[in-house]
């Protein structure tokens, strides 16, 4: 076994002999109690699954209006792609690459490389470019800023609605989930991919 | 090292606890992704049960329309939304693609009408100003038809009359438009009920056909009875009663308009049905009169000016209207070899009213019962021109010179025979006014002053008046000088007579007053005498008697 035989405790620094887990199984810190590992296949199929749930909800986040505003009787519902061209047309074309960059491809080429690893993974095969893949994910994790942009939308939205009649569309529940499954995705430890790679290549 | 050195070096490391959640722990997880699929399709069903039919709508320009913003509004509820606008392969039109709500798929049926609600700007005010704010929108008339339609054309403005609105439609028939436009209002006592929502042409492109759409609940007025008159414009008519001006509201004067009234009188008929169809009346007067009826056409033959009458004059029969001139053509007679003016008249002998019927009764009693009613109406003018009827041309108006055509029983008129019904007018004999029977008789009078010889009167009398001239002069220069001296000749005779006469000494005056005193005692004497004779008559035998004593004289006497 490559893995590492000694494991330490994130909390309370006890060392232990990393031993290998039945289906299921997590270990525990006999000292704080803390969850030191768990079994790795369960951790890909959580992935798995947020990565589903995530496009899913990536993908109703990008078609459904995500606010619609009424002044006197005028009604402008936006989308992500039409705020992102209306930021475009505007005449700020660098703010609107960034936006389209950090909310939409970034976080579908995060969703779409987890796509490609983990199914292979858990099946325990190595994907095709895995070594690639995983770089691109790395690379591509800390510019998803879907949250970025939840933030600012829950702002404008707040600060709009004593102008407008502001109604919070399908597109802005979404994407507050999508923020969600994205940060827990983050959360994974990549490096456990790899253990797994290197487990499936033995 | 070998793995079993790292195990053996690292046996005194505790190993963690090991524990095995429930094996359900597996399948939460997965409910993630599975909620979110199923609110994916939760949002995909909805939106597809929520989409209605998709229609196309041809319009002339897309002025206002912006596909995916524009909105189709039914009550100013959306029911739909413009997904797109192209133009047509002809660039004619511009074709707008509109996508309805579920609820609102029901808009698309044969008869729904589509138009772009603008601003606008026109005779019955202003419309469609919310849109300036809200941007243009499609307005909707949903139909009534149950047939589905998905291609619509768009009307270009916004229809006068929805079909939501209640009340009724009337045609009304007129030979021309006037000023009617549709929108134009329909007044009933002068309170605006409705408008002109259209008009045609109709197809022998004689007559207008025009659309009026009356209010609910104002569409119960217009009964069977109803009267329809054109209310455009300013009606001023000047008559023997003076000026009157005439007009529905100052908005007729510009946008013209329609009003309606029932006939006077108690009963106001029963409600007309939807598409009722009425004549319009050019004005209120005539729309108002009693009912016509049929009509009977007059002909009558003037041989004088017609200067001042004009088609359209009235026909009037002991002061009642009961027709007017509906044409004016000349003729020539060749027997009498004189220009005739022939006048067609329309009369409607019901509007001579109560007496007119007894008339008719009478005729059809005495007939054969069966009798057509227009022969009945020319049955009764024929006796009635056998009575002495006659048709005359007087001045309605000696400012204007308008004359009408009254017909009026002459008690002189010669009989006189009409022809029999024979498919032409009515053939009315004709006779001189009493105003033109004076500018006949001045005329005489000229003629006979005409035939005066003044030319010769005057030569003569100044041939006479030169010979009187002449003899003047003669006398003056003749005459007189003679004449003066004949005069003088006169005085010196006179004062000799005079002087022989007026004179106390004058021996003529002296031989004159002796001989009056011989008169005088001889008068005296032969008084005495008488006296004497009386009282002696015997004296005459007997001779004079002595003087008795005077004073015995008077107890005799």
């Amino acid at each position: 076994m490559a893995t590492q035989p000694l494991c330490v405790c994130e909390h309370c620094d006890a060392v232990y002999r990393r031993r290998a887990l039945a289906r299921r199984e997590i270990a525990r810190c006999l000292r704080c109690g803390a969850e030191l590992y768990r079994d790795q296949r369960y951790d890909l199929n959580a992935m798995l699954a947020l990565t589903l749930a995530a496009l899913i909800v990536f993908v109703i986040a990008n078609v459904y209006p995500i606010v619609r505003i009424e002044v006197q009787g005028v009604a402008s519902e936006a989308t992500l792609w039409g705020a992102i061209m209306a930021t475009w047309n505007s005449g700020v074309g660098v703010v609107a690459a960034l936006a389209a960059a950090t909310v939409f491809f970034f976080p579908l080429g995060q969703i779409a490389l987890f796509l490609h690893v983990l199914p292979a993974l858990r099946r325990g095969r190595v994907p095709v470019h895995f070594s690639d893949a995983m770089h691109a994910l790395r690379l591509v994790q800390p510019w998803s800023m879907v949250e970025v942009f939840l933030l600012g939308a829950l702002v404008s939205v707040v600060k709009l609605a004593g102008l407008a009649e502001v109604i919070p569309g399908i597109g802005l529940w979404a994407f507050g989930i999508l923020t969600l499954l994205l940060t827990t995705l983050t959360g994974f430890d990549l490096r456990r991919l790899w253990e797994i790679a290197d487990g499936a290549r033995r | 090292m070998t793995e079993q050195d790292d195990i053996s070096r690292d046996a005194e490391l505790p190993e963690p606890e090991l524990a095995t959640p429930g094996r359900w722990s597996v399948s939460l997880v997965w409910l993630v992704p599975l909620v979110a699929a199923l609110v994916g399709l939760v949002l995909v069903v909805r939106a597809y049960l929520q989409a209605g039919p998709s229609i196309t709508i041809t319009f002339d320009t897309a002025e206002g329309i912006e596909p995916g913003k524009t909105e189709v509004k039914y009550k100013d509820v959306v029911v739909g939304k413009v997904s797109s606008a192209e133009l047509e392969a002809n660039h004619e039109f511009v074709i707008v693609h509109v996508d309805l709500s579920k609820e609102a798929a029901s808009l698309a049926v044969e008869d729904s009408r589509f138009w772009v609600v603008r601003p606008r700007v026109d005779m019955g005010g202003v419309s469609g100003l919310g849109t300036l704010l809200s941007g243009a929108y499609i307005g909707v008339d949903v139909g009534q038809s149950d047939k589905a339609r998905t291609e619509f054309e768009g009307l270009e403005v916004p229809p006068a009359v929805t079909n939501d609105q209640q009340g009724k439609r009337f045609q009304l028939r007129s030979s021309d438009l006037g000023s009617l436009d549709i929108g134009s209002p329909v007044y009933y006592r002068r309170i605006p009920v409705g408008r002109v929502v259209g008009f045609d042409l109709n197809p022998d492109g004689r007559n207008v056909t025009i659309q009026v759409f009356v209010d609910h609940p104002y569409d119960r007025f217009v009964t069977n009875r109803s009267r329809f008159w054109n209310a455009s414009g300013v009606d001023v008519s000047v008559s023997t009663g003076g000026v009157r001006v005439n007009t529905q509201s100052l908005a007729t004067v510009l946008v013209g308009g329609v009003a309606f009234q029932s006939l006077p009188g108690d009963d106001p008929g029963e409600m007309a049905d939807m598409d009722a169809a009425f004549p319009l009346f050019s004005d209120q007067n005539s729309a108002l009169a009693p009912p016509d009826g049929d009509q009977l056409k007059l002909r009558m033959r003037f041989f004088q000016s017609v200067r001042g009458l004009a088609v359209g004059a009235p026909v009037d029969f002991q002061g009642i209207e009961i027709g007017t001139v509906s044409g004016i053509e000349l003729e020539y007679d060749r027997d009498k070899k004189q220009f005739a003016a022939l006048i067609d008249a329309t009369v409607y002998p019901q509007r001579l009213g109560r007496a007119y019927r007894g008339l008719r009764d009478g005729v059809v009693d005495h007939d054969h019962g069966d009798e057509q009613p227009i022969n009945a109406d020319r049955q009764v003018f024929t006796d009635m021109v056998n009575q002495g009827l006659r048709a005359q041309m007087r001045t309605g108006n000696l400012i204007s010179g308008q004359l009408y055509i009254a017909l009026a029983f002459e008690a002189k008129a010669k009989p006189m025979m009409v022809a029999a019904d024979d498919g032409q007018p009515l053939e009315v004999p004709t006779s001189l006014a009493s105003f033109d029977q004076i500018q006949q008789q001045v005329a005489d009078i000229v003629d006979r002053l005409d035939e005066i010889p003044f030319r010769d009167i005057g030569r003569d009398l100044s041939d006479t008046v030169r010979s009187a001239r002449d003899l003047l002069r003669q006398i003056d220069g003749e005459v007189t000088p003679e004449l003066r001296r004949l005069l003088e000749d006169v005085r010196a005779t006179v004062n000799a007579a005079n002087q022989s006469l007026a004179q106390p000494d004058a021996p003529l005056q002296q031989n004159l007053t002796e001989t009056l005193d011989e008169l005088d005692r001889a008068a005296r004497s032969m008084r005495s005498l008488t006296d004497y004779l009386q009282r002696h008559p015997e004296s005459l035998i007997r001779g004079k008697a002595n003087d008795p004593d005077p004073t015995d004289n008077f107890p005799n006497e």
